[in-house]
């Protein structure tokens, strides 16, 4: 109880605060980060679900079994089965190929289905979300059905053998796996009339959805190695790769931003933790000399320092929790989204962290004190085992470094950010030393405030190399946050301009394809490349039909895959290796090529040169394999595992496909179109698009906030550093002003000597920043490096501005007191 | 209640070994009061810090209340502290977070005394700052924080009382209305006091008077 009364007491009496400060600061930006992105992550994985309209969904061209399905209910999964087919349905005299989906009453498990009796709905009011799907003997069609079978609401379609009364129009529904590849008008029917029908089935889908993350990931686990070769597991993350990179980008940007914060807080405890012990020297020799034993005293401090980081973390929780309730609402306000909850994790890590602040960078500066000698009460001048400054610096490295494994669970964040402490360090030390040595040449030279400011620094040379050190440790950190908040954001932003795709337009014919060029051209809507497609199967390999054990690496070897013939390299995807066709066919004329996905090219062990054999639709398709490619996963445009020389595939008689960008404007126009050409898939995926301008804008809303809270915490570290010198100063102060010397001239010495330092600082600072970011780019991001020059010049200027008004502002009560009152407080 | 046996003190510096007190010995009864003078360097205070256990001597022996000082670790010379020794310092030694009370409560704390606010009200009474408990020592002067420093020596109700230049930071008066209250709370408390003073007039006031030159007693000592 006794540590609990000096607590409150030092509490009291200041001695606390800027500790307690710096560690309510660190646990408000671990947990409000935390909780923001466990709850972004929720929000936009289940956004992200209702694309796929489940959490996971299991295909397979067998039904499931029983078996199966009762281990999901026993591990408390949610089900729902549907099977997609193509048929030809018919409306009186009216017949059209339509993808047909059956499906039963708990369908869609994530999302909903949008439905309307107006054709082409687009206004809000036209609009209803479904409470059910299509009940037995009913029938939704999309509405390009609608137009193609000249059919009204009421009429029937003919499935097959059986009948069905159309209720209503779908508008939107979860696109499901691998929606590029889905051909035809769209038409949904209830399971139970499926039998009726008597279409023979080989597509059944087994959706799965699950309030325990945990629970799903256990029970795919666990079938995965039952499944056979005609069954695949399908999760947003294998069938939405775009969305699902771009998530992790997202992430890794705000476990960025509240490593910088945390590390900045972290600075701010161990400096405010070792000016408390260094004040509590004497404390601690006058209760020793009182009888408190070394171990007590240990108790008492350390018991201290626990206490005051339990609180510090529990209010750091609370504030965090506000911080991003109030960009939570924002959010909701902006974009009509409500966040789902974080759960109990986020909180629990940012108490740990807060924990961790206080043990690694508070408690190895109070190790000192129970070593403190009594006699030291009698002795001032007693020399105390004081924590060596560098040693503490390196325990607070390691804790930095264990930090950030703790909250990025990413190796090469940790070593990114790592590597860029590392770099500020050394390269603060050795230039402080460096100056230090050269001023020692020239200082007699000087005269005035520049000698008594250089006079200053080398008579503090350790003070002065570890201030520039955590000045630039400071600077580094803002800058880094900086540079991410601004360039790094809007560089990703500039991968998703305004006018990215949103409609993907597939089966086309030959005849199709001038059409909507000619409808782009009167819209004056720009034109994207119009892929040929054709549907093939992997034959041989080298002559070699594909092992069992092939076959089970890549789902590709046990499916028909939709492969292209282009001319043009996209803008997002990267030869790696190999050739593309302009040299290629220069080389090879006589062999025809096909460029290979990187990734998949590596799974499978190809290499260029390797023959490949393909069958489309029974012809045979012999190639040599001449490029690999990377493919920048965060486009959205469409990628194909194959892409074949121009001109390869004509003789399959290709079905057409593009991306486009259809401005708001132009939709009606582009339905009217979409009307005359019933065939067409039209698959709009502008919803995709706005998720992930979303994910952007939320993730530069949470950064920003970040950014404030980094910037309080910089400030913080700057003042405790400042003050840190400041006791010394008082005597040298004292002195000086005693024999003469004017405010003037000490006030110009303390603004030159923290110009210099704050000038020195800024340079370190953003050479830190740039081999961080660096690292972030190269190891992370996997983006080209572009220097930040701006900064190189803006951050020395910062930095001395700052620094040196920040020297005179902490001094100027040194300075300008009365001589006879500072060196009476100094003795 | 204090006896010493030949200590003599080293200390290791550039120049090589340096002799600070030289084979001293001496015996102080139970409630015997004692000055310890001599010049600066003379030794007085490291002699203080060996004999109240704060330091130990390179060779001889400290016995004080029985406890051989020299045969304990830290802990144990702490524990002999805690139980036995009371300290009044030259620069009073206040701690300016606590006010007034809490000063000379501390040492009741650290002994677990629950009646610690109590028993400290009662000495600051006694040395007459009844009004002043709240107050902070730098809203004390001189004089005051040096009463707020015999209160809190004294509220532990030690054996023995060390003071360390006493009245060295006051004027002459102050000096001399906190010697007069020295003495009079140390015949109520009977408890043996040991002090170093550079002023006679406070040297006088004890009965034996010790003069340490060059770390080595000068023949002059003895009771008065």
């Amino acid at each position: 109880m006794l540590a609990l009364k000096l607590l409150l007491r030092n509490w009291r009496s200041g001695e606390l605060k800027l500790l307690a400060v710096s560690l309510i600061l660190a646990v408000a930006v671990l947990s409000g980060i935390s909780i923001f992105s466990a709850r972004l992550e929720s929000t936009l994985l289940l956004q992200s679900n209702s694309i796929l309209g489940a959490d996971a969904v299991v295909s397979g061209s067998v039904p499931i079994s029983q078996e199966w399905i009762d281990r999901a209910i026993e591990d408390k999964l949610q089900q729902s089965f549907s099977t997609t087919f193509m048929s030809v349905v018919y409306a009186d005299d009216e017949m059209q190929m339509a993808s047909i989906k059956a499906v039963d009453s708990y369908y869609p498990l994530r999302g909903q289905l949008d439905i309307s009796h107006v054709v082409y709905a687009e206004n809000a009011v036209d609009i209803r979300t479904a409470s059910a799907v299509p009940a037995a003997g009913e029938v939704w069609v999309d509405s390009r059905l609608f137009s193609a079978l000249k059919i009204a609401m009421g009429d029937r379609i003919s499935v097959g053998d059986v009948d069905l009364t159309l209720t209503n129009i779908l508008i939107d529904e979860p696109v499901g796996v691998n929606p590029f590849f889905t051909f035809g008008a769209r038409l949904m029917m209830n399971i139970a009339d499926l039998p009726k029908t008597n279409i023979p089935q080989e597509n059944y889908q087994w959706l799965l959805a699950a309030n325990n993350g945990k629970n799903l990931t256990g029970f795919l686990e666990k079938i995965k190695p039952e499944l056979n070769q005609h069954q695949s597991i399908a999760t947003i993350e294998s069938s939405q790769e775009q969305l699902t990179a771009n998530l992790k980008t997202a992430k890794n940007f705000l476990v960025i931003a509240s490593v910088m914060a945390v590390l900045l807080a972290g600075v701010a405890i161990a400096i405010a933790a070792r000016q408390f012990s260094v004040r509590h020297t004497n404390q601690v020799a006058l209760m020793k000399s009182l009888g408190a034993g070394a171990v007590r005293i240990r108790l008492l401090y350390f018991g201290q320092l626990l206490m005051l980081g339990v609180a510090a973390a529990l209010f750091g929780l609370v504030i965090g929790y506000g911080i991003q309730e109030i960009v939570a609402v924002n959010i909701k306000q902006l974009y009509r989204i409500t966040l789902a909850s974080s759960g109990a994790y986020p909180y629990m890590l940012s108490f740990i962290g807060g924990l961790v602040c206080v043990l690694c960078f508070a408690l190895p500066a109070l190790w000192f004190l129970p070593g403190i000698p009594p006699l030291k009460i009698l002795r001032r001048e007693l020399a105390v085992n004081m924590p060596q400054v560098w040693l503490q610096i390196g325990l607070a490295l390691f804790a930095m470094v264990a930090l950030v494994g703790l909250f990025s669970r990413n190796i090469k964040i940790t070593l990114s950010s790592t590597l860029g402490l590392l770099v500020v360090l050394g390269v603060a030390c050795v230039v402080s030393w460096l100056l230090l040595k050269i001023s020692k040449l020239f200082i007699s030279n000087l005269g005035g405030v520049w000698r008594l400011a250089f006079a200053g620094m080398q008579k503090r040379k350790g003070q002065s190399v570890v201030q520039v050190a955590i000045f630039s440790v400071a600077l580094m950190l803002l800058l880094t946050l900086t540079i991410i908040r601004t360039s790094f954001i809007a560089e990703w932003q500039g991968q998703f301009p305004a006018d990215s795709p949103n409609h993907y337009i597939g089966n086309m014919n030959a005849a199709d394809v001038a059409d909507f060029k000619q409808f782009l051209l009167d819209r004056r809507i720009d034109v994207n490349p119009i892929y040929p497609v054709v549907r093939v199967r992997i034959a041989k390999i080298n002559s070699i039909e594909p092992s069992e054990e092939l076959r089970n690496r890549h789902p590709a070897f046990k499916q028909e895959l939709h492969v292209t013939d282009f001319d043009s390299l996209a803008s997002d995807h990267d030869i790696v290796e190999g050739q593309w066709w302009d040299l290629w066919q220069k080389t090879a004329p006589d062999r025809v090529g096909v460029s290979v996905d990187a990734e998949f090219a590596k799974l499978v062990g190809l290499h260029i040169g390797d023959q490949l054999a393909f069958s489309v639709g029974g012809l045979a398709l012999n190639v040599e394999v001449a490029s690999f490619r990377r493919i920048d996963l965060k486009s959205l445009n469409q990628n194909f595992l194959f892409i074949f020389e121009p001109t390869a595939l004509d003789r399959f008689s290709p079905i057409y496909g593009t991306s486009a960008f259809i401005p708001t404007g132009d939709t009606q126009y582009f339905n009217h179109f979409a009307r005359e050409h019933p065939n067409l898939l039209v698959l709009n995926f502008g919803s995709m698009m706005e998720n992930i301008q979303k994910i952007i804008s939320q993730v530069s809303n949470g950064i920003g906030l970040v950014l404030w809270l980094t910037l309080g915490a910089g400030c913080l570290v700057l003042f405790a550093a400042v003050m840190g010198s400041i006791e010394s100063r008082k005597q040298e102060a004292g002195l000086l002003r005693a024999l003469g010397s004017s405010r003037r001239l000490m006030l110009g010495s303390v603004l030159v000597e923290f110009a210099i330092l704050g000038f020195l600082s800024g340079l370190i600072a953003i050479v830190g920043a740039e081999s961080f970011l660096f690292a972030l780019q190269h190891l992370v991001f996997k983006n080209e490096m572009q220097p930040h020059y701006a900064y190189w010049l803006a951050s020395p200027v910062i930095g001395m501005v700052f620094i040196a008004t920040l020297g005179v502002v902490c001094c100027r009560s040194v300075v300008v007191t009365p001589p006879a009152v500072v060196l009476r407080e100094a003795t | 209640m204090l006896d010493v046996k030949g200590i003599t003190k080293k200390v290791t510096t550039a120049e090589g070994d340096l002799t600070i007190l030289h084979d001293l010995s001496l015996a102080v009864a139970a409630g015997e009061s004692v000055a310890i003078t001599g010049a600066s360097g003379s030794g007085k205070s490291t002699l203080l810090g060996i004999l109240a256990g704060l330091d130990v001597p390179t060779a001889g022996e400290v016995i004080l209340n029985n406890h051989s000082l020299t045969c304990l670790n830290e802990e144990g010379r702490a524990q002999v502290r805690a139980d036995n020794v009371g300290f009044i310092f030259q620069s009073f030694q206040l701690l300016p977070g606590l006010t007034a009370l809490e000063n000379v409560m501390l040492p009741l704390e650290l002994r677990g005394n629950k009646k610690a606010k109590n028993l400290a009200m009662d000495f600051l009474v006694q040395v007459g700052l009844e009004k002043r408990t709240s107050h902070y020592p730098q809203q004390l002067s001189g004089g005051e924080q040096q009463r707020v420093a015999i209160a809190r020596a004294f509220a532990s109700q030690p054996n023995i009382l060390f003071a360390d230049e006493p009245t060295g930071n006051l004027d002459s008066t102050t000096g001399a209305r906190i010697i007069d209250l020295l003495f009079q709370l140390n015949a109520e408390q009977n408890a043996t006091l040991i002090l170093v003073t550079h002023e006679h007039r406070l040297a006088s006031r004890c009965q034996t008077r010790i003069e340490l030159s060059a770390g080595e007693m000068m023949p002059s000592q003895g009771k008065q």
